[in-house]
């Protein structure tokens, strides 16, 4: 029995393959794309184990459902959506069981991102890639929820405000207010890092 | 007349309803309930040990055991059996050559639950298992490790 | 500045305002030092973060990863077994049993009203008994639906760890 080689086919094919139950190209497939969907995930959930499950189950979903993918978008957006809802999922059960957080609080108050002082320097300037990484890392492990949330579907999913709305079930002012947060937030602690690390 | 009728023809129904009941025929026999028994080995390595052919474990009991207060990273399932069992009767599901699970079927979604290690009575446990629920036995193992048995009750 | 004039910044380097608003929001920007100063803070966070995901990997190998991906889309896949046809004297039963409001709502009551079955008691009681030293606790997950036994009683085996009881943290 000859076995198919599916390393050179592109998406396309693959995913038409998959549809006709072709198993070996859906695995191609989740090869392919699995750094990244795990990437996605990981970047919302900050938690490797969590972003790993959520990864695998967006897999079985995207199986599921691969004959309702009609191509209006790349496999790969496609997947990246999946695994994006069903973080969101994911998220609002752990919001269901954690109190309101501080920040969340202060957001809603409104005062807290004004407060903070402009960061003049650029405080990843001269950074080599890896250690950069790191310290985003850091930083992001250190924003609630819903601000790393609306700051991963703007910055890397490249959702516009509106469409981070529907996504999150919030205002566009909502969105508009945790993103500024979220990221005034991601520059003080980055300089604060960048302080520690040249103490 | 025909409100004579259809008062004795009611009354003749009624009578055959309970005589139904009063034979207790009233309930349907309990059907099967199904179970899925696990046998699971806890570990921090990310793979079982040379030789051993254990899979991952199922996505749904092992989110269901993330919750739990147990500190191994990963589950590999050693071995899995599908029972099915009916109201007042046990199934026996070994867990290895010296251990034995007994599952016995009370009423409704009630279970007794036996482990006995080395043909002792090790713990006996009665509760309810609704749809979708588990109760899980476990204990050290050798090197570190745990050993679960999971029962899991199937929609 | 005011919140809603730091909004319209953050906006303006989105592209998310409208051309007018936009060239207004330049024109801003051009006279005003510290407008200037907040924009070149949240675009260095924007420069920060690009690129960010690039090179993460899944911290599992292709197989490994693949096979649970598989067994989960082939479980899922399982049809589920058939439900058991109802007997013949239940369809018979209920061929029987008249519309009669009556007689069906005492059924009804009957059959809610049972004896004690081989075990005993009533339904949602919990009850354990264990050797005395298997150290048996119990911890109960409600919002899970999970009831974990733990039995702490040291493993079988000369490799095992010493004499001390094992512990969950």
């Amino acid at each position: 029995m000859t076995v198919k080689d599916h390393s050179s086919a592109d998406d396309q094919a693959l995913v038409r393959a998959a549809q006709r139950g072709d198993m070996a190209a859906f695995e191609e497939l989740v090869a392919r794309h699995r750094d990244k969907l795990y990437a996605r995930a990981y970047s919302m959930m900050h938690n490797e184990e969590e972003a790993i499950d959520l990864s695998q189950e967006a897999w079985v979903k995207g199986w599921q459902r691969l004959r309702q993918f009609q191509g209006e978008s790349s496999f790969g957006t496609w997947m990246t959506r999946i695994v994006i809802n069903l973080c969101l999922d994911q998220l609002r059960k752990h919001k269901r069981q954690r109190t309101e957080s501080i920040e969340a609080m202060d957001e809603e108050s409104g005062g807290v991102e004004r407060q903070m002082p402009v960061v003049m320097v650029n405080p990843t300037a001269g950074l080599e890639r890896g250690e950069l990484r790191q310290r985003i890392d850091r930083a992001l492990g250190q924003l609630s929820y819903e601000h790393r949330t609306v700051l991963v579907l703007h910055e890397f999913e490249e959702m516009e405000y509106k469409e981070i709305a529907k996504t999150m079930g919030c205002s566009i002012g909502t969105v508009m207010s945790r993103l500024f947060y979220a990221r005034r937030k991601l520059a003080v602690l980055l300089a604060d890092l960048k302080k520690q690390d040249s103490v | 007349m025909r409100a004579k009728l259809g008062r004795t023809i009611g009354v003749g129904w009624f009578a055959i309803a309970l005589a139904l009941l009063a034979g207790g025929q009233v309930n349907a026999p309990a059907a099967d309930m199904k179970l899925q028994a696990f046998l699971l080995w806890g570990t921090d390595d990310s793979k079982p040990p040379e030789g051993k052919d254990y899979k991952p474990v199922q996505l749904d009991v092992r989110q269901k055991l993330k919750d739990l207060p147990l500190k191994w990273t990963n589950w590999f399932e050693v071995r899995h059996k599908d029972i099915g069992v009916v109201q007042g009767a046990t199934s026996p599901v070994p867990i290895s050559e010296k251990c034995q699970l007994n599952v016995t079927r009370g009423i409704g979604p009630e279970l007794e639950v036996t482990l006995i290690g080395k043909g002792k009575e090790v713990v006996r446990r009665k509760q309810a298992l609704p749809k979708g629920e588990m109760l899980v036995l476990g204990g050290n193992a050798p090197n570190s490790t745990a050993w679960l048995v999971v029962l899991k009750r199937l929609e | 500045m005011d919140h809603d004039e730091q909004l319209k910044l953050q906006a303006f380097l989105d592209g998310e305002l409208p051309e007018g608003e936009a060239r207004e929001a330049a024109e801003w920007v051009a006279r005003d030092r510290e407008a200037a100063a907040m924009l070149e803070e949240l675009r260095h966070t924007r420069e920060a973060l690009a690129g960010f995901e690039t090179g993460t990997q899944l911290p599992e190998s292709r197989e490994f990863f693949w096979s649970k991906v598989q067994r989960e889309i082939q479980r899922r896949e399982t049809p589920a077994p058939e439900p058991a046809r109802a007997p013949l004297f239940t369809v018979l039963r209920r061929f029987l049993v008249p519309a009669s409001a009556l007689a069906l709502v005492f059924a009804a009551t009957v059959m809610v009203i049972r004896p004690a079955g081989p075990l005993g008691g009533t339904a949602g009681t919990e009850i354990e008994t264990a050797l005395s030293d298997s150290g048996a606790f119990t911890y109960r997950d409600y919002s899970a639906g999970t009831t974990l036994v733990w039995l702490t009683y040291p493993a079988d085996n000369e490799d095992a760890e010493s004499d001390e009881i094992g512990t969950l943290e």
